[in-house]
């Protein structure tokens, strides 16, 4: 099986305070920030990484996982980390995040789909930074494939997948054929969520989260290929359709106050926070 | 191009400021960072999560085989191995930037890997033959064989040249007879460097260094050391009853094994700087937090003046050792021939700042600090080992002042030859420092203005340099007058040498911070690197003031009394005043 996984780069969550935006309010202030890859999308590498091994033997892989990424030359360490990790190649869309919206990531995501044929993409359910959950529907809209969103377990079938998604009030099963796009939640992890056709009934990884890389394997992932390519080969010369007008922290929070009773708060709700 | 035979350390005592070895401040390449990156991830990954089974640990005074395991299927024990090896092929200054993040975790691993890599099998990397290489490295790499160096002996710590492990002749290859006592990693290595007399000459023990390995047979090794820290790595005694050890296995040129020894304890030295560091880092993010929270008279404890200084010292000294760490590292990296003075500063400077930040950093925690659930008693039982091993910070002190008197001294034409070669023996080598010092021309006067200046260094700067370069003119004429002072007795007078030592410390340390600065206001800009600058001016502050007080200390000092205390103290073998 051949899948692509798109990553991105996020500011770490963590260090959300150290966001600044100008007084201009043009742009958001990056200097400083700590990057990360999105934790849903490392939630789709080790997605893409079970799909394509026996659980109980991982360093034999049994398909290719190319990682995609669109943004300047420092995420090449994104793309080497998801390499060291087990990703067999790697691209970058040579661009900048002010110059994307949602559609031209999927633009050009559609475009490097029909090259690289993969028979599924996998994506996380959203980015941490924008929360825009938005690409994988937009991509799969565009190559007009079947979509499964929010994966909390996979198994992989003849021709297909079995996709069990959490939604309210339980769980709905997709049966996607290839090629899907499938976008994952958090639960896709846990140790027995992913089952490629190799893995045993019943097996469960020996490990939370996701894997990491021994460190042989960041330095074997120095040879493996890292193609660059230019964000207008892939999406001509479409330009930008959401314009961002103007950044603004939010406003710092109010202090809460105490009310005494049911009625007071009901009372407060209705007069003061306009809330019902 | 650079001159790699220059050293920095021996010029400055000559009062000649080389500092185009010191600046422009090493940094690293693009893609060195970026698997550095991907080192320090993986690391966090693996070792983050063990938190509460380090000090399970700790405790029982053990890791567990799988653990060890784990560390070995991670790729721990290829950090220095070649890539051609099937290692990470990290040169020092890598190497010690990973030991700094696993010290971070957990001391006992940074140490079973350090063992490991700085000094178990440093000897093959740097004197092993092709087919010596080609017959470990790989095992070595994968962690299938682990490394341990075998030189202490119970008679022999210090005094390494009193060893009494022997190598006998036997046909074409050696039977190794001997007792090696607290080896790190000695219970789970495969790989043992062993030192062992092979003759002598005038008195002088000739001594060189094998390959042992553990399937060989002869070898055992004994249980378990109960330690005060350091609890979960390995250190047992080694022996040797008769071991037979073929000719190929000898390591270096025979009888020059204490040059492989020395060569083995500067060339690693950035291990245990690395760790220092690590565990620093650590601590100032622990009582930081606990500063925050802790509330004493109704405010939290960091608006206290005598808790912003604990901690701002904290900063001060781990910014420090790391300057000073990053710049051997790249004096080795760089292939400069003589750097052992300069490692062997940053070992004493790395491991009392970590002794005294871990102390500072318990004190921050006040009660609790004592206490085994929050980590400070366990980093301080850790830390303390770092002052002893890898040559005692006594030792070092000799070293570090005895060789800049022998540079200064060897400089007189008319004794260099008699000196050269004195120092390849450094521990033993003192007892042997020629009469030169009456002779010695005053060495201040004739020395180019020019070179007693900082030229690379930015004018903003310009407090910092000036009292380096007054600092530097004080040094060389204090080695010109402790060498007229006391002649060939400088030998026995460890008041003056450590006197001199501490001076020299300072001033290596402080030119490592200016060069630091320097570069991080080349880079940042004066508004962003207004906190190094700073650093720097509290640094630069505190080391005039010492180093003030030690030159004042040289002509007129307590010495010969606090001396006579100690003797009587001996003699009486107690403290000899009791008022009931
Ligand atoms: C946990 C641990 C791990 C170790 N790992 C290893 C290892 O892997 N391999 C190995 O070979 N060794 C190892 N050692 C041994 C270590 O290197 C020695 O303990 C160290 O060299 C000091 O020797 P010693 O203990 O015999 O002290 P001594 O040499 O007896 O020194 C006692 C004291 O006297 C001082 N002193 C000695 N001579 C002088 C002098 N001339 N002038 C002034 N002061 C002096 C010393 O500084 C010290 O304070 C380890 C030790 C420990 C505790
Ligand atoms: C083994 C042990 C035995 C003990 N036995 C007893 C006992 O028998 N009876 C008993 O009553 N207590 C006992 N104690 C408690 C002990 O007296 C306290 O730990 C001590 O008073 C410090 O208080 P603290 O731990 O709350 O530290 P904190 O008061 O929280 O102090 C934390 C740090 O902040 C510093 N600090 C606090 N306020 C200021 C300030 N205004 N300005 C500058 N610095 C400040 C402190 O010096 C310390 O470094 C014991 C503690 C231990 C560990």
């Amino acid at each position: 099986m051949k899948i692509l996984v798109a990553l991105k780069r996020v500011a770490d969550p963590a260090n959300h305070n150290k966001v600044k935006i100008p007084a201009a309010g043009d742009k958001i202030d990056t200097a400083g920030l700590e990057w990360q890859i999105n934790p849903f999308d490392l939630y789709a590498l080790e997605t893409a990484l079970r799909l394509t091994e026996d659980g109980k033997a991982p360093k034999t892989r049994l398909g290719e996982v190319v990682a995609v990424t669109l943004g300047p030359a420092e995420t090449e360490t994104n793309l080497r980390s998801a390499l060291a990790t087990g990703a067999d190649r790697a691209i970058r869309v040579d661009t900048t995040d002010d110059a994307l919206d949602g559609r031209l990531v999927a633009a050009a995501l559609q475009k490097l789909v029909e090259e690289e044929k993969p028979d599924l993409v996998l994506m996380g359910k959203q980015v941490v930074d924008g929360e825009n959950n938005y690409v994988g529907q937009a991509l799969a809209e565009l190559l007009d494939w079947p979509m499964a969103t929010f994966a909390a377990t996979i198994k992989e079938e003849a021709g297909g997948l079995l996709v069990g998604r959490e939604v309210d009030g339980g769980v709905s099963t997709l049966r996607v054929k290839f090629p899907a796009v499938v976008t994952v939640d958090l639960r896709i992890v846990a140790p027995d969520s992913v089952r490629s056709s190799k893995t045993a009934e019943g097996f469960k990884y020996p490990y939370e989260e996701v894997r990491f890389a021994p460190l042989p394997a960041i330095m074997q992932a120095k040879k493996k290929p890292l193609a660059v390519k230019k964000l207008a080969d892939l999406v001509g010369g479409a330009t930008l359709s959401s314009k961002y007008v103007k950044f603004e922290a939010p406003p710092a929070r109010k202090a809460g106050v105490k009310v005494k009773d049911v009625q007071e708060l009901v009372q407060k709700l209705a007069t003061e926070a306009k809330a019902i | 191009m650079v001159d790699t035979s220059v050293s920095f350390m021996s010029s400055l005592c000559m009062g000649i400021i080389e500092e185009q070895v010191l600046i422009p401040y090493p940094a690293m390449a693009a893609e060195q960072k970026e698997t550095l990156h991907g080192v320090i991830d993986s690391v966090k990954q693996l070792l983050g999560p063990r938190a509460e089974d380090f000090r399970k640990w700790d405790r029982a005074g053990e890791m567990p085989a799988a653990f060890v395991e784990e560390l070995k299927q991670f790729g721990l024990f290829g950090l220095v191995i070649p890539e051609e090896f099937g290692g990470m092929g990290f040169k020092s200054a890598s190497y010690a930037r990973t030991l700094q993040e696993i010290a971070k975790y957990d001391a006992s691993v940074a140490v079973t890997v350090g063992a490991h890599s700085s000094i178990g099998m440093r000897g093959l990397l740097l004197f092993g033959t092709p087919e010596q290489k080609q017959r470990y490295l790989p095992k070595l790499a994968t962690g299938e064989m682990i490394a341990a160096f075998a030189l202490t002996e119970a008679g022999a710590g210090s005094d390494a040249a009193a060893l009494k492990t022997r190598a006998e002749r036997d046909g074409d290859g050696w039977v190794l007879t001997g007792n090696k006592l607290w080896i790190t990693n000695g219970g789970i290595a495969d790989f043992f460097t062993v030192f062992a007399r092979t003759g002598e000459l005038e008195g002088k023990p000739h001594i060189t260094a094998f390959i042992v390995t553990r399937d060989m047979p002869g070898v055992s090794v004994g249980t378990h050391e109960d330690k005060m820290g350091l609890r979960a790595s390995s250190t047992t005694t080694v022996h040797f009853d008769g071991v037979r050890v073929p000719a190929e296995n000898v390591l270096g040129e025979e009888n020059k094994g204490f040059k492989v020894a020395m060569a083995i304890l500067n060339n690693g030295r950035t291990g245990l700087g690395g760790g220092a560091i690590g565990a620093m880092k650590k601590l100032i993010e622990h009582s930081t937090k606990y500063a925050n929270e802790r509330k004493t008279f109704g405010k939290s404890i960091r608006e206290y003046g005598m808790i912003k200084l604990k901690v701002g010292q904290m900063v001060v000294d781990c910014y420090a050792t790391e300057a000073a760490v990053e710049m051997v590292a790249a004096l080795i990296d760089g292939g400069y021939e003589d750097y052992a003075v300069e490692a062997a500063i940053s070992k004493v400077f790395a491991s009392e700042a970590l002794w005294h930040t871990a102390d500072e950093a318990l004190q921050i925690a006040g009660g609790n600090g004592y206490m085994c659930e929050y980590p400070y008693e366990r980093m301080i039982r850790d830390a303390r080992i770092n002052r002893i091993f890898e040559g005692t910070n006594e030792i070092l002190r000799l070293f570090i002042a005895l060789t800049a008197m022998n540079d200064v001294g060897s400089q007189l034409k008319e004794l260099s030859s008699s000196m050269r070669g004195l120092f390849d023996d450094p521990i033993k080598g003192f007892g042997v420092l020629r009469q030169y010092a009456l002779k010695h021309a005053s060495l201040v006067t004739g020395i180019p203005r020019a070179r007693s200046r900082f030229t690379l260094v930015s004018p903003e700067l310009h407090e910092a340099t000036t009292v380096f370069e007054e600092l530097t003119r004080h040094l060389a004429a204090a080695v010109d007058r402790i060498l007229r002072k006391h002649g060939r007795n400088i030998i026995g007078k460890q008041l003056a040498s450590r006197r001199l030592a501490n001076i020299m410390i300072d001033l290596f340390v402080l030119a490592c911070v200016i060069s630091r600065v320097n570069a991080s206001l080349a880079a940042l800009g004066a508004e962003k690197a207004a906190k190094e600058v700073d650093i720097l001016k509290v640094f630069s502050g505190q080391v005039e003031r010492r180093v003030k007080h030690a030159f004042g200390l040289i002509d007129i000092n307590d010495d010969e009394l606090i001396k006579g205390l100690a003797d009587h103290a001996f003699d009486a073998e107690k403290f000899s005043w009791d008022n009931v």
